[in-house]
């Protein structure tokens, strides 16, 4: 395996390499990076495709982003993708490493948006939660100590394989309370919790797989991402103790002006209510605008991870605290998911 | 990783049977045209292949934060149990996959070289078609089969054997089951080719002197074919050891085996120093593998 791919990935990496000058005289792109999936489709509809009618630019999605692959662009030397989404703690992050550069808002001119969506470090694209969903059929739980009590509610649990998304909960699961989580996590408590479910777990990497597990009746509990779990049949989902979160774009530093440019110009436009009304239409992952609101049915806006009934009930990410304990967070999590 | 393309790419060469005789009498002539036809795929091998790989293997000992050469990252491996344990982990799950593979592929490529020319196209082209289908729409359709309200377990609770599902999936056995099945055509097309090349007329020769179907079939047929057999494991073997859809699907990420702690050390936690040792044992572990799938290839001449 190991041969045959690097050779592949090589050979792309030559053939783009020699295509690219060529390509940039012809047209100017924007290279991109994002989760992909259906999200990736709902941002190739609602922004990608205005913005290239309205300013001829290309643009070019890798699939997918994150912390990792934005170190590994840095480390490379070469700056090809301007941009990637992530949680908070990514953002800080990669802050902290120096991989991105602060936002120049004057220069992003964005419509109208939230002051919490607008950091030095990035912009604030989607609010989304992390939540508790079940098959509708199976005894419903209410809190994560509940859901992690495999005595009492039997049956699979679906959990993310990314740490940031479900240490917060094993450790709540454990008997931290909601206000300590949302300064930080109880570790030891995390792992002590995902050590004792392990017989019953299933883990997911990709965010359409828990509603399919769920309906599948191959798990009966899951954790997943609120736009992915309601309005499906027999499977009920909850706000209760769930983790909101901003999914930023940030800027990879060391690209040029020109690049610069377009990349800001395709921010600017994602803070326009319509785009982000076309883009809760794919996935209900609200955008920053103040506007967007009004701009839905009374139902969709209720389903908002940012409805004020789902907000109150839920913690907003510490990702001060990621910052702080990413590396950390990383070593134990590589040994315990290596050593299962 | 795209075990997909890295399969079929391989498959294309498992396929053929090995280079008969005659074309070796040709490789030894070496003029001067030839280097030059030679030199662009050896500049490009060197260049976009043999560069890399010598820079990884550079990775695996140097200090990013001072650029000095050191062997703590190798330290750190050997000290960590979970390194080695995943290695030792998909070596256990590559051998089992083999033998598996090697119990099913074998009768059933002696049983095509029984049939006539029409059904023998028929049962090949059944093996040869699983190549079409993405590999991982047949992972998938696994958990359709074996999941905890799938095929199997529907007919076991059926039938009354059980009243609770059976756990196939999310463990290694789940794994090892769409492996095999991904694997299959890499043990018998191969095999079957050389099964087809062994003269019928010694198995006749062995019956006309009074031996069993059986002990002509062990002291005769099987001798002649165990050096393809052994060479179609290994091929398979050294596959296995590079899967990576199969274990992080039909695992539940429950096991998971060097590819998958490969992705995880590059694309989750940017650790590219342990990658790189990782890589490093598992090319000298690879080749040592493809050493001995050479000698036992080109058999005692």
């Amino acid at each position: 395996m190991t041969l045959p791919f690097r050779l592949h990935l090589l050979c792309s990496a030559a053939v783009v390499a020699l295509a690219l000058p060529g390509m940039a005289a012809a047209e100017q792109v924007l290279n991109i990076m994002n989760a992909g999936g259906e999200y990736g489709d709902s941002v190739e509809a609602c922004v990608n495709k205005p913005f290239t009618e309205k300013t001829g630019i290309k643009v070019v999605t890798e699939t997918p982003g994150g912390f990792a692959k934005m170190q590994a662009q840095a480390k490379s030397g070469v700056i090809t993708n301007t941009t990637s989404d992530g949680s908070t703690g990514d953002m800080l992050r990669m802050a902290a490493e120096g991989l991105i550069e602060k936002v120049d808002w004057a220069k992003v001119n964005p419509e109208p948006m939230f002051d919490e969506a607008k950091n030095d470090y990035g912009f604030g694209a989607s609010y989304y939660s992390t939540i508790m969903a079940y098959r509708s059929d199976a005894p419903a739980v209410t809190n994560w100590v509940e859901f992690f009590d495999t005595a009492k509610f039997p049956g699979k649990r679906a959990l993310p394989t990314y740490p940031d998304f479900i240490l917060p909960f094993a450790a709540m699961g454990g008997g931290q309370s909601m206000e300590d989580a949302a300064k930080g996590v109880d570790l030891d408590l995390a792992f002590a919790t995902l050590e004792r479910i392990k017989a019953d777990t299933i883990w997911w990497e990709s965010g359409a797989q828990p509603a399919q597990l769920l309906k599948d009746n191959e798990a009966q509990y899951a954790i997943a991402w609120s736009g992915r779990v309601f309005g499906h049949d027999g499977i009920t989902a909850s706000y209760n103790q769930g983790m909101l979160d901003i999914s930023w774009q940030v800027v990879a530093k060391g690209i040029t002006d020109e690049q610069r440019g377009m990349l800001y110009q395709w921010l600017a436009l994602q803070s326009n209510a319509e785009v982000q009304k076309c883009l809760v239409g794919y996935l209900p992952y609200p955008g920053p605008s103040p506007e967007l609101a009004a701009l839905v049915t009374p139902e969709q806006a209720a389903l908002f991870p940012t409805a004020d009934a789902n907000k109150a009930v839920q913690w907003l990410v510490p990702g001060q605290w990621w910052f702080e304990n990413g590396a950390e967070v990383e070593k134990r999590w590589t040994e315990f998911k290596l050593l299962q | 990783m795209n075990p997909s393309g890295n399969l079929s790419r391989t498959g294309a060469g498992a396929a053929m049977p090995p280079a008969p005789t005659p074309a070796l009498a040709i490789a030894p002539r070496r003029s001067p045209q030839m280097l030059l036809l030679l030199a662009p795929v050896l500049l490009l091998i060197v260049v976009i292949f043999d560069y890399p790989l010598l820079k990884t293997a550079y990775w695996s000992i140097l200090d990013e934060d001072t650029g000095r050469l050191t062997t703590a990252h190798f330290a750190e491996f050997w000290q960590s149990q979970a390194y080695l344990r995943v290695i030792w982990r998909t070596l256990r799950v590559a051998l089992t996959v083999t033998v598996v593979t090697v119990l099913m592929g074998y009768p059933l490529a002696y049983w095509a070289t029984r049939l006539g020319p029409g059904w023998r196209m028929v049962v090949l082209g059944l093996v040869v078609m699983t190549f079409w289908v993405s590999i991982l729409v047949r992972t998938y359709a696994w958990i359709v089969v074996l999941g905890s309200s799938g095929l199997a377990n529907r007919s076991l609770i059926g039938l009354g054997l059980t009243d609770k599902p059976v756990q196939f999936l999310y463990n290694e056995f789940g794994v090892i089951v769409g492996m095999v099945n991904v694997l299959l055509p890499f043990l018998v097309l191969p095999l079957h080719a050389a099964m087809m090349r062994i003269d019928p007329r010694l198995s006749q020769v062995a019956q006309t002197m009074g031996a069993k179907p059986l002990r002509t079939f062990w002291q005769v047929f099987f001798p002649l074919s165990v050096s393809a057999l052994v060479t179609s494991a290994i091929l398979v073997f050294i596959l296995a050891l590079g899967f990576y859809i199969t274990p992080a699907i039909l695992g539940g990420g429950k096991v998971p085996l060097v590819a998958n702690m490969m992705d995880l050390l590059i694309n989750r936690v940017a650790n590219w120093n342990m990658a790189a040792v990782v890589s490093v044992v598992l090319l000298a572990m690879t080749l040592s593998l493809y050493a001995l799938y050479q000698r036992l290839r080109d058999g005692p001449r």
